[in-house]
């Protein structure tokens, strides 16, 4: 299935950056373009996929995973099917923002901001292919380990599932991270039914208590 | 293996491994069915058994070999069959884009081959691993462990390079310089897409290869394979004529593949070895082939430099590094890298420069020291195949370096010089070169490997022996058949317009065939010699490279006319105009001292800039860029007392580390960039750093303030651990934490005297507690 990454949402990146709005100066424009074109030409986006039978129990069909967690249950709640997705930019972004940190830290942070709105663009793409392959169904929002009570101790499973080291070269850390950075674990719903909208918002959130948005009175956009 | 296994009844949460043991009639069976299929060698069942992976399966790795080896014994036993001890990758990143040391994964490795050795297996095999670096520490762990042959397949991609990008050449160059006995691709893709990787891996090495693809490309969705055994077996067999030795299959294939190639290669004859035709030396993503003209940097050495002292001393890596990166903008294609000292522990040293070079620029290095245990730490520590710069006619210099390149596969640099010092003939340096040379066949190291630097001396001092020089490298090099290496710029020592006539030398010398001149690439006249020489030679086909360098618009330098008259300071950091602060500090420096310009120009510009960040006037990338501007001022005061001999100035000391576990620093970096450009000196402890090494260096270091910051919630745990070692210790600091999860509640819970809320907070702390 097709997916692309051509184009990084600046707004996004700028949301991300903290912005406030305004006219941008000049030179961080520039800045951005550069920053963009880098990642751009750096990146190289894999995603790794599969599609499972959800059984009643909140189990995956063929399988001995049952996510943990209520908010998850109650998320995929009325989904026959679930899609286990793991995308990320590549290794070569990875060190792109890491040597930029060396080099000029200006151009890091706007390299990271760019980086983490270039993943979610990806899965944007990525769930649009997806949302028209298995049309008449429709498809919920991405979940990903961390949001809710669904435990960042999720994602072994998840790499499990996928084989997603040797897939797509995502690998994991002892405290549950990934590296590349900038990679997305998650799952989506899959229902013959309309799904009524989920609460995804900031109210679900692990990070509600502490989050550097919220202290600002914004959100960071999964909404 | 893992799929006959799950087809045998292993359920998906359990360990393949742990059947050798609850299991073994099930593996032996699964061995069974490749001996009769045709196998010659049986990988066992260990590719996961790894003290990491096999963590509370309720056997240890030796247990979990043991057993594999008895398994695969049974079914090879009454056969001419070769029992392969199997290791995958670890599991886990290496540093530095991961967070386990390269140590802890030698150690893990070396495990797993004695426990191989002891059980009674034939040869290690090394598989489906796309660091370098991992398989460099799992070769050594092979090789200084054990007695056994070593092969090694790596995973690519049909692009050319594994998931963390290594090369195909990279890989051939480094692990046949670390003595391999064969290599090759397996899983990764099918036969027919690997095939052009096995032609370009055969160029770069004489030795055996091994295939052993998948059955062909997967179904995205399903992961389902379509490609049948005969099919397989005959993309295989094109393979042959490359020089393949090994063949088998990974992912998708059955023991029917198995009898499919067997029966493809009955009667197929392996083509025997023939020598490299491409060398080189590399990085693990980038070669420097050995075939032209390769500028050598030459900045990373302190000699005559007194800021590179001072940043030697005071442990400044950043400073080190930059230099690096400079050099590889400026067009370098090796970068020499020398730390000796008188004072400091150079082996130490060097390991570390290395790393922190590796993870910022992708060039091969130069270990440059006279120190063999330097050599030793530069070589160990590093990922591809190095030259070592250098040994000379000198019989104990020979016997304690030679012996080194040779176990870590790396080229080397002979001096013509030796006991008696520098002949003053050509003649009598080309004695002194074939004796490099010959002692370095004898110790097993090619010759395509061998450098000689017939050396270059003072033209002013000694001016007969400039053309001797040339006359050396010309005979070396056609006579010899060797690669030539000089540092170039020793020709103009004394002399005005130094640039002029070293360039003019190096026009002859490359003429006469050096191939590595060593110089300083940030210099045009010398980089526009060799684009020159380039196009002359033939090397820059149809001269676009030349053309390229050319036809670029001159871009007139930022600060060549200076900041426009009525520019501050404060103006030009605030709009992160880093050249105009540099010129408006020098400036400025010719009316007052440095202290002075800092406290009264400096540091309150970039008050204003946090100010107005705080109003939210500005956003982060603007801060930053400010304080870098700011920077550029601070460096120039830096130089200015390095080169007077000064002591540095400091605001004080402040530790900084992302804390145990978490390896998300960008905001600790930022912090550091802010702290360091108010004054601070920043002792930056990295990332996943333990509290012992924390509360270590805070000790001894004296240190007043501690910053930590932990990203994930998962990771503030060992952020309190940390706080609690720094309290237990009685160290008397101050503690102050930041990072996305934490709140002035939680930090205050877990024992922190401050929470900083962004960058701009912990340089406000800053001069709270320090002054």
């Amino acid at each position: 299935m097709e997916y692309r990454l051509d184009r990084i949402p600046r707004e996004q990146t700028l949301h991300y950056l903290g912005w406030h709005g305004g006219k941008l100066p000049a030179e961080i424009e520039d800045s951005l373009s550069r920053c963009e074109a880098l990642l751009l030409s750096a990146a190289k986006p894999r995603i790794v996929w599969k599609l499972f039978a959800y059984r009643e129990d909140g189990s995956f069909a063929g399988t001995d995973y049952t996510p943990d967690g209520q908010d998850i249950r109650a998320f995929l709640r009325g989904c026959e099917q679930v899609v286990l997705l793991a995308a990320t930019l590549g290794i070569e972004t990875e060190a792109l923002i890491r040597r930029a940190q060396t080099r000029d830290m200006g151009e890091a942070v706007m390299l990271d901001a760019a980086g983490s709105a270039a993943i979610e663009a990806l899965c944007d793409s990525f769930c649009a292919e997806l949302g028209k392959e298995l049309s008449p169904c429709c498809l919920t929002e991405r979940y990903s380990p961390g949001y809710g009570d669904y435990p960042l101790s999720e994602q072994r499973a998840i790499f499990r599932l996928l084989d997603v080291s040797r897939r797509i070269g995502v690998s994991l850390s002892d405290s549950g991270l990934m590296i590349p950075q900038k990679s997305v674990t998650a799952l989506i719903g899959v229902s013959k039914r309309p799904i009524p909208k989920q609460r995804t918002g900031c109210e679900v959130c692990q990070l509600r208590g502490s989050c550097a948005f919220r202290k600002e009175g914004k959100h960071c956009g999964k909404t | 293996m893992g799929t006959m296994l799950q087809a045998a009844g292993l359920s998906t949460g359990e360990l393949p491994e742990s059947w050798n043991l609850t299991h073994p009639e099930r593996v032996t069976a699964i061995h069974r069915r490749y001996v009769e299929a045709g196998s010659r060698v049986l990988y066992t069942n260990t590719f996961g058994a790894n003290r990491r992976k096999s963590k509370g399966c309720g056997y240890t790795p030796t247990e979990l070999i043991a057993g594999a080896v008895r398994c695969a014994r049974a079914a090879a036993d009454g056969h001419e069959i070769k029992v392969a001890l199997d290791i995958g990758p670890i599991g886990q990143l290496l540093e530095p884009l991961g967070d386990l040391s390269f140590g802890e994964a030698y150690d893990i490795f070396r495990e797993m081959v004695v426990a191989g050795e002891e059980a009674g297996a034939d040869l290690v095999v090394i598989e489906t691993m796309s660091d370098l670096y991992e398989v460099k520490a799992a070769v050594l762990a092979a090789k200084e462990n054990s007695r056994l042959p070593v092969w090694v397949t790596m995973t690519f991609e049909a692009s050319g390079r594994t998931f963390l990008g290594t090369t195909v050449s990279s890989m051939a160059l480094t692990l046949t310089g670390l003595g391999v006995d064969a290599l090759g691709f397996n899983c990764s893709l099918g036969p027919k897409e690997l095939l052009p990787l096995v032609r370009e891996l055969r160029a770069w090495t004489p030795l055996p290869l091994i295939l052993k693809p998948n059955a062909g490309l997967p179904d995205p969705a399903t992961g389902a394979y379509h490609i049948t055994p005969e099919d397989f077996a005959a993309e295989l067999k094109e393979a042959l004529p490359c020089g393949v030795h090994a063949f088998g299959g990974c992912c998708g294939t059955t023991p029917d593949f198995i009898r499919a190639v067997c029966k493809a290669l009955a009667d197929a004859v392996p083509v025997s070895a023939t020598p490299a035709a491409r060398h080189g030396i590399c990085s693990s993503v980038s070669t420097a082939e050995l075939n032209g003209v390769r500028v050598v940097g030459e900045r990373i050495n302190p000699t005559g430099k007194r800021r590179f002292q001072q940043a030697l001393r005071e442990h400044d890596l950043d400073y080190i590094v930059r230099q690096g990166i400079e050099q590889q903008d400026a067009g370098a294609e090796i970068l020499d890298v020398n730390v000796g000292l008188p004072g400091i522990d150079e082996a130490a040293l060097m390991r570390e420069t290395v790393r922190a070079l590796q993870a910022a620029v992708d060039l091969p290095l130069q270990i440059d020291s006279s120190s063999s245990a330097a050599i030793e730490a530069g070589l160990r520590a590093y990922n591809g195949k190095a030259i070592v710069n250098s040994v000379n006619g000198k019989r104990e210099v020979l016997d304690a370096v030679l012996p080194l390149c040779k176990k870590y596969g790396a080229a080397v640099v002979g001096l013509c010089m030796d006991e008696n010092g520098i002949p003053d003939s050509w003649q009598g340096r080309a004695v002194i070169a074939r004796r490099i040379l010959n002692a370095a066949l004898s110790c097993g190291i090619p010759k395509e490997d061998v450098v000689i630097d017939c050396l270059t001396l003072t033209v002013s001092a000694q001016q007969k022996q400039a053309f001797e020089t040339l006359r050396a490298v010309r005979y070396v090099k056609e006579e010899l058949g060797l690669h030539t290496t000089l540092g170039v710029s020793n020709i103009s020592f004394g002399l005005p317009a130094r640039e002029t006539i070293s360039a003019s030398f190096l026009n002859q010398a490359l003429y006469a065939g050096l191939d590595l001149p060593i110089i300083n690439p940030n210099q045009a006249a010398m980089m526009d010699a060799v684009a020159s020489f380039r196009a002359l030679s033939g090397e820059d086909r149809d001269c676009a490279a030349y053309i390229r360098r050319f036809s670029r618009a001159p871009s007139a330098p930022a600060s060549a006319a200076g900041p426009p008259h009525d520019m501050s300071i404060a103006e030009a950091v605030m709009r992160g105009l880093g050249g105009e602060t540099a010129a408006l500090t020098e400036k400025a420096l010719t009316e007052m001292d440095e202290l002075a310009v800092i406290d009264r120009l400096l540091i309150p510009a970039l008050d204003l800039v946090g100010a107005r960040y705080e109003k939210q006037e500005i956003f982060l990338p603007q801060l930053i860029n400010a304080a870098n501007a700011a920077c550029e001022g601070f460096e120039l005061i830096k130089k200015r007392i390095a080169a007077r001999g000064g002591e540095s100035i400091t605001k004080g000391k402040i530790i900084l580390a992302t804390v145990q576990g978490d390896i998300h620093d960008i905001g600790k970096n930022i912090v550091k960039v802010v702290l360091e450009n108010y004054g601070y000196t920043v002792l930056d402890l990295g990332r996943d750093v333990p509290p012992e090494r924390v509360v270590e260096t805070a000790r001894r270091e004296d240190v007043r303030l501690v910053g930590l910051s932990a990203l994930m919630t998962t990771t503030v745990s060992s952020m309190a651990a940390t706080i609690l070692a720094l309290r237990q210790s009685g160290h008397p600091c101050k503690i102050m934490v930041g990072g996305a999860v934490l709140t002035p509640e939680y930090a205050e819970e877990i024992g922190a005297d401050y929470y900083a809320k962004d960058a701009k907070q912990s340089a406000d702390i800053a001069k709270q507690v320090l002054g």
